[in-house]
């Protein structure tokens, strides 16, 4: 009981936390994903001014970073 | 008694007699162009394309605009001059190398968190370079689609800034009543680079194409392409 009574205020404090942090990522993902959206938009607009593909798959390489990212840390932490 | 001071005739590489050839190896091959190198694919991509980093192209390939006509032809394709990228990439970079610092301040303040786990410090300094990496990439495309196009129909002015601002602004040729440039400070001496303003007639909005490279050069296309207009329709 003693041993709860120390160990409960952190287990909180690490849900709390846990949660703060992927509160946070999830909100980046959904900035990552009006990126995208903008920028397939922008590329529909005018097309041919430079390598548009690389653009691409910068944005989706960030996008599934940031997923991976989340879930991971809804697993682990 | 050997007479030491006059040196022995040194080898040459090359026999004198010897004769050279007048265009090296490497030219006679790079002059040989087989037709069976040059396949279709060549043939259909842009003479004069613009790469991913290009800020001012005259008469440039393979660019597509909306509404754009079938007869209507680029003839310049402007971004801001690279050099105006200088401060993002500089401050990109400052916060790429900062978490390298971190040990020199741990020493000082040995448990900055007390209250996170360790295991949250993983997480959060990939997160801290995600949203770099999210910086670097979301200034580069603001410098990347903010592009302004003179055809020879038209002027078109694409600004788009911080994924939030987006307009879409053209004025046909014979519309187009001045143009100029200014280029105030060394910085955009130097580099050459400044605002073009485009003028239109009534109420139009003017275009201006801000830190465009090359300002006089462009002036002179554009007023060439209005005195065109003006010869041809009076």
């Amino acid at each position: 009981m003693n041993y709860l009574d120390k160990i409960l205020p952190f287990m909180q404090l690490n849900l709390w936390t846990k949660v703060g942090f992927l509160a946070i990522d999830f909100f980046f993902i959904l900035f990552l994903i009006v990126a995208i959206r903008q920028v397939y938009a922008m590329d529909a607009i005018i097309s041919g001014s430079g390598n548009s593909s690389a653009i691409k798959l910068a944005i989706s390489i960030l996008l599934f970073i940031a997923v991976s990212l989340f879930l991971t840390a809804l697993v682990i932490l | 008694m050997p007479d030491i001071f006059i040196a022995e005739p040194k080898e040459t590489a090359a026999a004198p007699n010897e004769p050279m050839p007048l265009i090296s190896e490497d030219e006679t091959n790079a002059n040989k162009t087989p037709a069976s190198l040059i396949d279709d694919r060549e043939l259909e991509s842009p003479q004069n394309p613009v790469h991913l980093f290009s800020a001012f192209k005259k008469d440039p390939d393979g660019i597509d605009f909306q509404d754009k006509e079938s007869d209507e032809k680029i003839i310049l394709f402007i971004r801001r001059s690279f050099i105006t990228n200088v401060r993002w990439i500089f401050f990109g970079s400052l916060l790429v190398i900062l978490p390298l610092f971190l040990p020199i301040l741990l020493r000082f303040f040995p448990n900055p968190l007390p209250f996170l786990p360790v295991r949250f410090y993983f997480f959060i300094s990939a997160f801290y370079y995600l949203v770099v990496a999210t910086y670097w990439y979301i200034n580069f495309i603001s410098w990347y689609f903010n592009i302004s196009l003179v055809t020879d129909k038209r002027v078109i002015d694409i600004n788009f800034s911080n994924l939030v601002y987006k307009d879409v602004a053209a004025t046909k040729m014979n519309l187009v009543q001045d143009v100029s440039f200014a280029q105030i400070g060394a910085i955009r001496t130097f580099f050459d680079y400044g605002d073009v303003l485009v003028q239109t007639a009534g109420t139009l909005d003017n275009l201006i194409f801000e830190s465009a490279p090359q300002p006089e050069n462009i002036v002179h296309i554009v007023e060439d392409l209005i005195g065109k207009r003006n010869e041809l329709f009076g």
